[in-house]
């Protein structure tokens, strides 16, 4: 492989956040456009047609730029808002298991959040409970890699920028446990 | 050349600015041979144009259209880059921001050789403007498009006139022999010029033809009276004294270009907290430059007002009217808001006491230059209940409640000595966490600095604590630009040593090439550019603009004191041949700021003189004339400053028309060496007759 040695076990946070942007979001456009064709890799690759001001199911890519340029807004999903957000949080610090988040939360969240900040409402404590649950999972995800053995992880519930943070760790950790493990029964 | 009426006086058959904007879009999306020098934008160096420029740059980037910005410093820049514009096949939209607008751009001179597809777009807010540009019509006249205000509205009697005048079909013989008088005027300059210096006779030639039509058309009048014209000779006199009186009666300004722009936004409804803060940079910097009278001012500000409210709607518990009460709200916050401002210079970003004494207006009221006058300035504070150590404190060291009870105060307490209205309802901005709020002024104010001096000269500004033998026995550290200047932070030079070597200096002022002097402008034109929309090299410019007022109060005082002005018949001059910051006032943005200090210190102390216009009455003015020796070229920089005797009014500036004459009847080898026909850069040798020609000039009229 022609990448470096240290991206060669994962992958980096902006090629998740690339991966994530192909995910459908709703926005309300502000200009008119027909059904157009773009690349993607879902079979159904033409979006559109836009008409204001019903909305519209785009991939995250596309209503980014759109919004750069100030010809729509979005609408953020409802995962995105601070009662659900809240209530997970409650739940992740009072049960031992994660919580069930949508799987790429995180690069979606963050997008969103850089770009139409102020579509979204009460950005600021959606930030501060984004950081809390990050927090919490990270705390728990730790204690879980103790339970590493070295035929099976099972952490239910993982989103995918922590199952990318723990990866490169993981993987050489099961690596050596399966030698390990074989050893002895070598014997 | 057509006008663009602005959006709420057109309607379907006038088209206004956004169809004008649609055009632009279409041709650029259409044109076969697209690319980035398909849509040129020339810039002129004032803060206004700059923050027009960006606003328009933000508007075409959300557009997908490709342009470029070019920086153009003056007439005879604009004429190189049109040979150079001539050679581009693709370009097809040409944008001019606060210039040519007194240009007969559809001339051969200028713009009328380039093909039919290319359209050039005036936004300017100089006046008057070449009438020819918004009244002709034609194919080749559709070409350029005037974006106007709503002024031309009211220019109905002159339009009729000049459509009269230019359109009369009998007389072509009449305009033919004014052209060859016009060209015979013009090779008689050119013999009297020195060729070899490189100066030659760049007056705007919209003016001087205008002038030459006033003249000498009266003999014509005489010599064609036989032949019978449809308009009687009483009526096309009548005709030419209108359009004599509206080119002659001296410069002023109109609506920013930067409103211009912002109000194209509106109709596209794309406005946004951004461009409403460039658009109140653009009028604030026409407002405290004087180019716009405090009842203009209030105009725009209340609309800006409304704007702010509308994008930035408060929280109902925050009622922050005062520039100190407002606080970002969050580190993301990046509103705009309201708020009453006050007349001291740069008051955030200094001490209290520096802030009065560097402001021309306290210094005008108080006599700052004298001892006397420092020591009511330390009553006045004592009075209102700051301590000298109070008062010598940066400002956001003071005490909080001190801050709060300042407005209070000053307006209880400085009517004794003079000093009323010292407030103005301005707006400020939050950067969140990352700075304090900045104000409307004070951001004008580092940015014109980074125009003027952010390259080009060694200018030191002082570090904070490094006064009265600091650390580090006092200290300046030479400026260097934003964020580049931040790796080069560390040094800090005594303040004997100035002969530092240049080996860390990015100055390129040191060789007296003159491409290097082309491109330290461009440079600071971008700095300033960049500065408009990053935080971190706009504060570091407040230090900049700091200096920079020192220097000029340094220079305004001891001009004071040594009674350096002389007072001629109608006008006031003052002549710079020797000092420390020689250098720096051979700026003619910096030489301006003097001239502007000294008119608002001497506002009370000096009658004002009646300067008639070419009607023959006049109202009271000041007028002021500033000459600066530039040592390295051996010339002097001339700038005319025409101060109005109240406080928040201004005043036409005539001094475009009369330098024109006295360098004409003169013969000075000078040229103009920006787009502002007051400003002036004249040979050594040539100043004193040039200005005793001035007050005969000023008689005359």
């Amino acid at each position: 492989m022609a990448l470096p040695q240290s991206l060669r076990t994962s992958v980096t946070p902006l090629e998740l956040e690339l991966i994530a942007s192909e995910h459908l979001v709703e926005i309300v456009p502000l200009i008119t456009m027909e059904k157009t064709a773009f690349i993607s890799v879902r079979i159904e690759g033409a979006y559109g047609p836009l008409r204001p001001p019903a909305k519209c199911r785009v991939p995250l890519w596309m209503a980014t730029n759109l919004k750069l340029k100030k010809k729509c807004h979005i609408v953020p999903p409802e995962w995105l808002s601070v009662d659900f957000l809240q209530e997970r949080l409650t739940r992740e610090t009072s049960r031992p298991e994660f919580s069930k988040l949508p799987f790429r939360f995180a690069e979606i969240a963050k997008v969103i959040l850089d770009v139409a900040s102020d579509d979204v409402q009460n950005a600021d404590k959606i930030k501060s409970l984004l950081k809390d649950l990050r927090e919490a999972r990270q705390a728990k995800s730790r204690d879980g890699l103790q339970k590493l053995d070295h035929s099976e992880l099972s952490l239910p519930n993982l989103c995918s920028m922590e199952i990318n943070e723990i990866r490169p760790f993981f993987i050489q950790a099961m690596g050596i446990l399966t030698q390990l493990v074989r050893e002895p029964s070598a014997e | 050349m057509v006008f663009l009426p602005p959006p709420h006086l057109a309607s379907a058959s006038r088209p206004a600015y956004a169809e004008a904007y649609a055009n632009i879009l279409v041709a650029h999306r259409r044109s076969p041979l697209t690319s980035a020098s398909s849509v040129i934008i020339l810039v002129a160096p004032d803060v206004d144009a700059l923050c027009a420029a960006k606003i328009l740059a933000e508007l075409l980037k959300q557009d997908d259209v490709m342009h470029r910005i070019i920086p153009v410093s003056g007439l005879a820049d604009l004429e190189r880059m049109k040979d150079e514009l001539a050679t581009y096949a693709e370009l097809h939209t040409l944008i001019l921001l606060n210039m040519g607008a007194i240009l007969d751009l559809s001339s051969e001179n200028w713009f009328g050789e380039f093909s039919m597809k290319l359209t050039v777009h005036i936004i300017d807010s100089n006046r008057p403007q070449n009438l020819a540009n918004m009244f002709a019509g034609g194919e080749n006249g559709e070409r350029f498009i005037v974006w106007d205000d709503g002024e031309a509205e009211n220019m109905g009697d002159e339009r009729k006139a000049w459509e009269a005048l230019t359109y009369e079909p009998e007389p072509d013989s009449d305009e033919d022999s004014e052209l060859n008088d016009e060209d015979s005027v013009r090779s008689n300059e050119g013999d009297d010029l020195d060729d070899d210096e490189g100066f030659s006779d760049r007056g705007p030639s919209g003016k001087r033809r205008s002038l030459g039509d006033g003249d000498r058309s009266q003999e014509k009048r005489r010599k064609l009276d036989d032949q019978s014209t449809r308009l009687s000779r009483e009526q096309r006199e009548t005709h030419h004294k209108l359009i004599a009186k509206y080119y002659g009666s001296g410069s002023w300004y109109g609506q920013s270009a930067s409103a211009t722009m912002y109000i194209l936004a509106t109709v596209l409804e794309r406005v946004d907290c951004d461009l409403l803060w460039l658009a109140i940079l653009g009028l604030t910097f026409q407002y405290t430059t004087a180019r716009i009278s405090r009842n203009t001012y209030d105009k725009y500000h209340s609309i800006y007002y409304d704007e702010v409210f509308r994008l930035n709607p408060l929280p109902p518990d925050v009622a922050a009217n005062t520039t100190d009460a407002i606080t970002a709200m969050s580190p993301d916050d990046l509103s705009v808001r309201a708020a009453e401002d006050l007349r001291f210079m740069l008051f955030r970003h200094w001490t209290l006491y520096d802030a009065m004494y560097h402001s021309s207006y306290v210094a005008g009221k108080l006599g700052i230059w004298k001892e006397r006058g420092r020591k009511r300035l330390t009553g006045l504070l004592a009075k209102m209940g700051f301590s000298i150590p109070q008062t010598q404190q940066p400002y956001a060291h003071m005490d909080l409640d001190l801050k709060h009870q300042l407005r209070a105060k000053l307006n209880s307490i400085a009517p004794e000595y003079g000093l009323v209205e010292l407030t103005y309802p301005s707006f400020a901005r939050c950067f969140g966490y990352r700075a304090s709020p900045l104000g409307a002024a004070d951001a004008v104010e580092a940015v014109s600095a980074l125009l003027d001096v952010a390259g080009g000269i060694r200018m030191e500004v002082e570090v904070e604590g490094a006064r009265h033998g600091g650390e580090w026995f006092g200290g300046g550290r030479l400026w260097e630009g934003g964020r580049k200047g931040e790796e080069k932070r560390e040094k800090r030079i005594e303040v004997g040593s100035r002969q530092k070597d240049g080996d860390d200096d990015v100055d390129a002022d040191v060789d007296g090439e003159e491409r290097k002097e082309r491109t330290w402008w461009v440079k600071n034109f971008w700095a300033a550019y960049d500065a408009l929309s990053d935080i971190v090299p706009l504060r570091d410019a407040l230090s900049l603009a700091m200096s920079l007022h020192r220097a000029i109060i340094r220079q305004g005082t001891s001009i004071i004191d040594k009674q350096d002005i002389r007072t001629m018949r109608s006008h006031r001059v003052v002549v710079l041949s020797q000092g420390p910051d020689l250098a720096l006032f051979a700026h003619p943005g910096v030489l301006a700021r003097l001239g502007l200090w000294l008119v608002d210190a001497l506002r009370d102390r000096l009658p004002g003189t009646k300067i008639g216009g070419l009607q023959g009455r006049g109202k009271k003015s000041l007028p002021f004339v500033v000459a600066c020796l530039n040592e390295r070229t051996q010339t002097y920089v001339v700038v005319g400053i025409m101060g109005a005797l109240d406080f928040g009014d201004v005043r036409r500036n005539e001094f475009g028309l009369a330098f024109i004459e006295a360098k004409q009847r003169c013969n000075a080898r000078s040229r103009h060496s920006t787009f502002d026909a007051s400003v002036l850069e004249i040979e050594q040798e040539d100043l004193k007759l040039f200005l005793e020609t001035l007050c005969e000039v000023g008689e005359g009229y």
